[in-house]
């Protein structure tokens, strides 16, 4: 088992004005199961790829327990990898596929088998071993792409968005099954995914990237309760965080925010460290499910009555969001599901004053 | 209603017009190579009945004339010319669609710019060459020009590059060298590629006319195409003999067209190599 | 530069172990005729004598003052003409065909491309006997016209046949083009009230346009070294009607021995086809998205 340790890393493409990578620092503890994430093109899948030896490395260094791992190829780091179109090899059966690393580095028959064999009853797929790739279902597949890894006994199991090409059921169903492999196997597991929902399910930790810049790195919950900046913010959750730009205002010893739709007073607690900001311009961001209708107790201490008018109500069963638009931005707010709220209805609503966000515009950081 | 099958029969009625023009000729072709008498050009509709047919003239075309030995030239040189194409296209294909390395792209658009180049401007130098190496009338004269054709390599990197990379890696990742991933992973997944281009250079070979009408002097080296060519002038009169072998040149490329029909249409554009 | 890393290394070896032997064949008998033939274009060499004189340009002004080889670019240009838009449309319309639901498909997509694979040698001299003067041809139509002893009909004849033998063949092309458009267009074109024939012009023309252009480009540069059909059927006769580029090289390299004249010829005949691809990049070539 092993650590991956990520130290200055650089990747630029021949011919490109920027690096896809400037600069990446990351340490992957043993055994722990570290995700990916964010949207297409922000480097996730680079650095993976980097990590496996598939793509050069410009620069910095790349350590596998402590040893650097920059010049050598794939097959000699002891990683395995899970691809998102699976890349069975089509002409192979199940077995086949499965045995053909250990072949090439020529274990034994019988070491061969035990292990094949091993796996196919860890992923409960021993009735499929002599089938071709192509008499399978997708999911199928990437069992077998799965126990190909499983078998080399790697240090790192490196995973490119396995679970993306798999409809909504089984793509649930794979993620626990993952999970479990990893509860079970005990290894270093890397995972890249453009899903957040998949990466907060998933990883012990996560790493969230944009343009080739690591934007934070943390537990799921630490990431959800205090994100670093605009982008994270925005980016974890489901529905995502609302935002709103308005000015601070020192009013009567207190600060308040301000703007053509809100305007509240900013608890003790946050005035501390917003009271530099005064007069300026400020983004504040609220989640769906931090903001009460303060007709029903919610047992939190809201800020004062918002005058909000619902656009559109969207039940989705077991919740109803209902959406609004503050200064041209469309926000949503989470309700339980027997409330009777129409459209064009207008409310009065407050925010959990203990979880306010708010935002430096021009650094996107968060400040409070 | 009425005016949709209206339409069906018009449509049914072109498309058999246009076969009856594709293949008809064949068919006169074969009621004259089966015809006993030398006048073919009477009556057409003598050539139809029954009493008026032989295969005499197969057995002529068999007997009479050095068609064994020209058989023999013709698929020797065609089966030397198909195995090599397939290996060497397969190769040079792999590595264009997938190796990088300094001067790829410009050896690349190098080769598929002398496409253009007329084939008739090679002949005389590739002449003077064989005649330098008294390669002229010989096997190995007729055979080395058709070793490699550019249009194969072209067609094998099209579908190698269909090949999900994907797969490359994962095989670099479970401990192949290239020379492996090419050997145990391209060239099993690209069967379907590779039989259209043997199928074409069969054809091709087979068919070809200039090089060897130009190469071959004696009749002893003439494949079947130059000795039917050469028959011609010969037996301008004998219409039955020549149609019979010329009906004979045509059924192997025939045959291998039925039965492989799949790969010609499918061909190269065919994504045997995805999942 | 960063050290190549051991993948790369390998990448290299293996490309250079892989490419070697077909670049040797293709250097010999592809690359290298080009730049000799430009060289004995220089030079007068009789085959025969073995003598080899060098003459400059003489070979191509002596080229360019024979009417034959004037009378040769025209027929080879005339021949283009004919045959390029007839086999391309007419593929393209068999293609259409082909990809309507018909019973008998396979039947009749063999049927039409058994001429392309058919022995050139095969196919001219069943021409002989279809378009000879008690031939079916004029059987059928009651004609007496002797087509290739005819100076009027002999070229025509022979772009019948070159007609009948490829459009076949760039009918597969056209097929794979035409599997690609999704089948939704149809559907939509068929709402919107399109008969098949305006389908076939305001669908099925446009979306095919890079097929469209391949087949072009190839059925030109093909049409332009037109030479075995020519060779069987009528060997440049009747009174030169029918001697194409292609065959007037051959015959002055091979009939008459003028080697470094035939290069010439030969030589002219590519920067021929070169221009007429040039033309069809500038005005036909589809833009690439």
């Amino acid at each position: 088992m092993a650590t991956v340790e990520i130290r200055n890393l650089v990747k630029q493409y021949p011919g490109a004005a920027k690096a896809a990578i400037p600069n990446a620092n990351l340490t992957i503890d043993d055994q722990s199961f570290v995700v990916l994430v964010g949207p297409s093109g922000c480097g996730k899948s680079t650095l993976l790829r980097m990590i496996a030896g598939l793509e050069e490395i410009s620069g910095g260094e790349l350590l596998i327990d402590g040893q650097r791992m920059n010049d050598l190829s794939p097959k000699d780091r002891d990683i395995a990898m899970v691809f998102q179109n699976y890349a069975l090899y089509p002409h192979m059966s199940v077995y086949e596929n499965m045995a053909f690393g250990l072949k090439l580095r020529k274990f034994s028959k019988a070491e061969i088998d035990n292990r094949v064999r091993a796996a196919a009853d860890i992923l409960d797929m021993k009735e499929l071993l002599d089938r071709k790739p192509k008499a399978m279902s997708g999911g199928q597949r990437q069992r077998v792409a799965i126990g190909r890894a499983i078998v080399r006994e790697p240090k790192v199991f490196l995973f490119d968005e396995p679970l993306s090409n798999l409809d909504a059921k089984l793509r649930v169903q794979m993620r626990v099954e993952i999970k479990r492999l990893h509860q079970r196997l005990k290894a270093t597991m890397v995972y890249v995914t453009h899903d957040q929902v998949e990466a907060m399910t998933m990883g012990d930790k996560i790493v969230v990237l944009k343009a080739g810049v690591i934007q934070q790195a943390d537990s799921p919950m630490n990431l959800y309760n205090n994100p670093a900046n605009l982008f994270v913010a925005g980016f974890i959750g489901s529905p995502s965080m609302n935002f709103g730009r308005g000015t601070l205002v020192a009013q009567d010893k207190t600060l308040r925010f301000v703007n053509s739709a809100l305007d509240f007073q900013i608890p003790a607690s946050l005035a501390d460290t917003l009271v530099g900001q005064v007069g300026k311009e400020i983004i504040f961001g609220f989640r769906p499910e931090s903001i009460y209708d303060i007709c029903f107790p919610s047992g939190k201490t809201l800020t004062e009555p918002q005058r909000i008018t619902i656009d559109v109500t969207e039940p989705i069963g077991s919740e109803t969001f209902l959406y609004f638009s503050l200064q041209d931005q469309v926000c949503c707010m989470r309700t339980l599901s027997d409330s009777q709220y129409q459209p064009n209805q207008t409310i009065d609503v407050g925010f959990d004053t203990e979880r306010l966000y708010f935002f430096d515009p021009q650094t996107e950081q968060r400040i409070g | 209603m009425k005016r949709l099958q209206f339409q069906k029969f018009i449509f049914y009625a072109v498309l058999l017009l246009m076969t009856t023009v594709y293949i008809g000729p064949f068919i006169y072709q074969f009621f004259i190579s089966i015809s006993q008498s030398k006048d073919v050009f009477g009556d057409p509709v003598k050539l139809l009945q029954p009493p008026n047919w032989t295969f005499q003239n197969y057995a002529n075309v068999w007997v009479d004339l050095p068609f064994k030995q020209w058989l023999f030239n013709s698929l020797f040189i065609t089966l030397v010319q198909t195995i090599m194409n397939v290996f060497f296209s397969a190769l040079a294909g792999f590595v264009f669609a997938r190796l990088t390395f300094p001067g790829r792209k410009f050896l690349f658009g190098l080769l598929i710019s002398s496409l253009t180049v007329p084939v008739i401007i090679l002949l005389v130098p590739k002449f003077i060459f064989m005649n330098n190496l008294r390669l002229v009338n010989t096997y190995a004269g007729l055979i080395l020009p058709n070793l490699i054709t550019i249009t194969n390599i072209f067609l094998m990197k099209q579908f190698f590059e269909t090949i999900p990379k994907d797969l490359e890696e994962a095989a670099l990742i479970d401990g192949c060298s290239y020379f492996r991933i090419f050997w145990q992973i391209f060239l099993p997944v690209s069967t379907p590629a590779l039989a259209a281009v043997a199928i074409y250079t069969f054809q091709g070979s087979w068919n070809e006319f200039l090089w060897p009408v130009t190469l071959a002097i004696t009749s002893d080296k003439f494949t079947l195409p130059v000795g039917v060519g050469f028959l011609k002038n010969q037996f301008q009169s004998d219409w039955p003999l020549l149609m019979a072998g010329t009906l004979l040149i045509t059924l192997p490329t025939l045959c291998i067209f039925l039965v492989f029909q799949r790969y010609f249409v499918q061909g190269v554009a065919a994504s045997g190599g995805k999942e | 530069m960063p050290q190549p890393s051991t993948r790369q290394r390998d990448m290299i070896t293996i490309a250079w172990l892989f490419l070697g032997f077909p670049l040797l064949l293709i250097g010999l008998f592809v690359f290298f005729p080009i730049g000799y033939s430009l060289f004995i274009s220089f030079f007068d060499w009789n085959l025969v004598t073995n003598q080899r004189t060098f003459i400059g340009l003489a070979n191509y002004t002596r080229l360019f003052s024979d009417s034959l080889f004037w009378k040769s670019t025209g027929n080879t240009i005339l021949y283009t003409i004919g045959v390029v838009p007839i086999q391309t449309f007419l593929a393209l319309f068999l293609a259409f065909v082909m990809n309507q639901k018909i019973r008998g498909r396979s039947f009749f997509r063999a049927a039409f491309y058994i001429p392309a694979i058919t022995s050139s040698v095969v196919t001219s001299t069943l021409f002989i006997a279809l378009f000879s003067k008690q031939g079916l041809i004029n059987q059928l139509f009651g004609l007496e016209n002797d087509w290739l002893t005819n100076p009027n009909t002999a070229m025509l004849t022979i772009m019948a046949n070159n007609i009948w033998t490829t459009s076949g063949y760039f009918m597969v092309s056209f097929l794979a083009g035409l599997q690609s458009i999704p089948n939704s267009l149809y559907e939509a074109a068929r709402i919107d009230g399109a008969s098949t024939w305006q389908q076939f012009w305001k669908i099925t023309v446009p979306m095919v346009r890079p097929v469209t252009y391949f087949v072009l480009v190839l059925g030109l540069i093909g049409c332009f070294q037109v030479f075995d059909q020519i060779f069987i059927m009528s060997a440049g006769g009747p009174v030169n009607s029918t001697t194409t580029l292609s065959y007037y090289v051959y015959v002055n390299g091979f009939k008459y021995f003028k080697l470094g004249y035939a290069a010439a010829a030969a030589i002219v005949l590519a920067v021929l086809i070169f221009s007429a691809n040039q033309v069809q990049n500038r005005y036909f070539k589809p833009e690439v998205d």
